[in-house]
């Protein structure tokens, strides 16, 4: 006989995974806007905080749309902490879109249209929707089929809420759509007054005890309150970028199955401003400026940024919030130096928040806070040896070692990362001086050297 | 005026305008049970014979003829939907007065007027996803 092999089924537990700024839950200021020490996530960088503070109200507001804010500073002084800051405290209602400026670079579309879909995406619609239901418990379901079975049926549906309770007389096309949804009496059903469409919101808790054998999917719903023909209203909020897409949808076919939509003819666009407008103009639809955010902003080149410039004046526009690390440097696609490598004309229209290195003090506050984020427990000393290592190397270098410190901990069975577990991953992974210190020292015996190179071209 | 005095008549004022959207709620609910008793009467006064029928004012019955029947409740129908209407439109108002007194902000889009059907079917393609 032959051995079946049973498959081996292995449950592998989803493992949330840990991203490098998930600790951040907000700006962590306080209701007068005065930044906290350390709150939310957030640690030092008082000025910055409350100038993002200000900005964020001013969003909130809606008192700005159409200006641009530009963070810059070191690399890992927490631009993009502060810009995920914002997009946390401006709840879900507000649309933010982050985007790095390398994702412009793509084959499918030009970069213009990469930047207007991601200036669409950052602004919202909000409308609604009314509709007059029917809302109630079943009691009973009557219908009486004609003896010779051909012919008009017809029947009785009582309805009842808390307060009242009616029957209606049913048509032949109503008894059709009742015993297609399978209502029977106890069921809690809603009919759309214009369409009749009847949908089933589950069953009634006073009937919850009729049959004890019940599927594990039926719900239990309380008996409606109330009036029986009441008004729902629904408040959507869209961005103009998905109207945008079913708009071009009906055109092509193509869009319907890359779920990418390529390229939105100019046209299509124009057609959706204006009948925002017209909605905006009757009362119909509130616009919301969102905040886009481009990280990296120094990625994107001339065109780009004139671009950007032109689509800051359009009245449909969000806050653009950018961030770069860089100083002085090349505008990509030009040969002039820049500050931030932004041109000095767009550079004249941003509100610029600078970030500053983190003290010694706030860089264990940091690591402290990545170490209860990564579940890792940490001695005092290795603590201290730690924010040593990223005041001298870097702050991100740090926070990598945290997890590889408290892998080796798990490997010897330790509960807590020692000061020696720092010091074997320390020797394990280098950073980044380290790294170019041994090119330096052994560079002769890589592959393709070229003793003379200059350094980087980073633009 | 010392602070227990002005605490107690922001209270009654919370509290009265409380009272004032659940009566027009009541009201409405009122309103809605008499409606779907009409359109019950008139159903029934659709598949009946006879010519004349009993009509209940108060506590007495009345016979009336079937058409002049009819056309009364429809008018006292249409009667209906318009002080439903009324009500609503007064009860954003006063919801919006609540919560207002309450310190809470006011509801999200709860101002906008509403789509045409013609419109939402179309956005609904969009929702559907």
């Amino acid at each position: 006989m032959a051995t079946t092999k049973v498959p081996e089924v292995r449950d592998i537990t989803r493992i949330e995974r840990i991203g490098a700024h998930s600790h951040i839950r907000g700006l962590g200021l306080d209701d007068a806007l005065e930044p906290r020490q350390v709150s939310q996530g957030m640690v030092g960088q008082l000025a910055s905080r409350r100038a993002a503070g200000v900005i964020l109200e001013m969003i909130k507001d809606g008192h700005i749309a159409g200006r641009a804010v530009l963070i810059a500073g070191q690399p890992g002084t927490g631009k993009t902490a502060i810009a995920m800051g914002i997009a946390q405290s401006l709840g879900p209602d507000t649309p933010f879109t982050a985007m790095a400026g390398s994702e412009i670079f793509s084959l499918e579309m030009s970069k213009t249209e990469a930047l207007s879909q991601a200036f669409r995406k950052a602004i919202g619609v909000r409308i609604k929707e009314e509709t007059e239901i029917i809302e109630g418990e079943v009691v009973e379901i009557q219908i009486d089929r004609p003896a010779t079975g051909t012919g008009a049926k017809v029947g009785k549906l009582t309805l009842k809420t808390t307060e009242m309770e009616t029957i209606y007389d049913l048509g032949n096309k109503m008894i059709d759509s009742l015993s297609k949804e399978k209502v029977q009496a106890g069921d809690v059903i809603t009919i759309d007054k214009a369409t009749g469409k009847i949908s089933k919101l589950g069953r009634s808790f006073t009937r919850a005890r009729d049959y004890d054998a019940m599927g594990a999917q039926t719900q239990f719903v309380q008996c409606p309150e109330g009036e029986l023909q009441k008004r729902k209203e629904v408040v959507h909020t869209v961005s103009l970028h998905e109207i945008d897409v079913i708009n071009s949808r009906t055109q092509g076919f193509l869009a319907l199955f890359s779920g990418d939509t390529g390229e939105i003819k100019s046209e299509v666009r124009e057609q959706i401003n204006a009948k925002v407008c017209e909605w905006r103009e009757e009362g119909k639809a509130e616009i919301i400026p969102g905040v886009l955010f481009i990280d990296e902003v120094h990625m994107l080149d001339m065109e780009c940024f004139s671009f950007l410039n032109r689509a800051l004046e359009s009245d449909l526009s969000p806050v653009l919030i950018m961030a770069t690390n860089r100083g002085i440097t090349r505008i990509r696609g030009t040969n002039y130096q820049s500050p931030h490598g932004i041109p000095i004309d767009l550079l004249d229209r941003l509100l610029i928040i600078a970030t500053s290195p983190y003290t010694e003090k706030e860089t264990k506050q940091i690591l402290k806070i990545r170490c209860e984020e990564e579940d890792v427990e940490l001695s005092e000393e290795a603590h201290t040896v730690l924010t040593r290592i990223g005041m001298e190397t870097s702050l991100r270098y740090a926070i990598q070692l945290i997890s590889t410190a408290g892998l080796v901990c798990r490997k010897r069975k330790g509960t807590e990362v020692q000061v020696e577990d720092i010091k074997r991953v320390y020797s394990l992974f280098l950073d980044e001086a380290r790294s170019s210190q041994y090119m330096k020292e052994y560079q002769d015996s890589f592959l393709f050297n070229e003793t003379q190179t200059p350094s980087m071209d980073t633009s | 005026m010392d602070v227990s005095q002005r605490v107690l008549e922001y209270l009654t004022e919370v509290e009265e305008a409380a009272e004032d959207v659940l009566s027009t709620k009541q009201q409405m609910v009122d309103l809605d049970s008499r409606r779907n008793r009409n359109r019950e009467a008139l159903s029934v006064l659709r598949t009946d014979e006879t010519e004349k029928v009993k009509v209940c004012f108060g506590n007495m019955f009345i016979k009336l003829p079937k058409l002049k029947t009819r056309e009364m409740i429809q008018k006292d129908q249409e009667q209906l939907d318009m002080e439903i209407n009324e009500f609503r439109k007064g009860l954003k108002a006063k919801v919006n007065r609540l919560n207002e007194l309450q310190g809470k902000p006011e509801l999200r889009g709860y101002s906008l007027s509403p789509l045409s059907t013609d419109e939402i079917k179309a956005v609904n393609s969009l929702f559907k996803r």
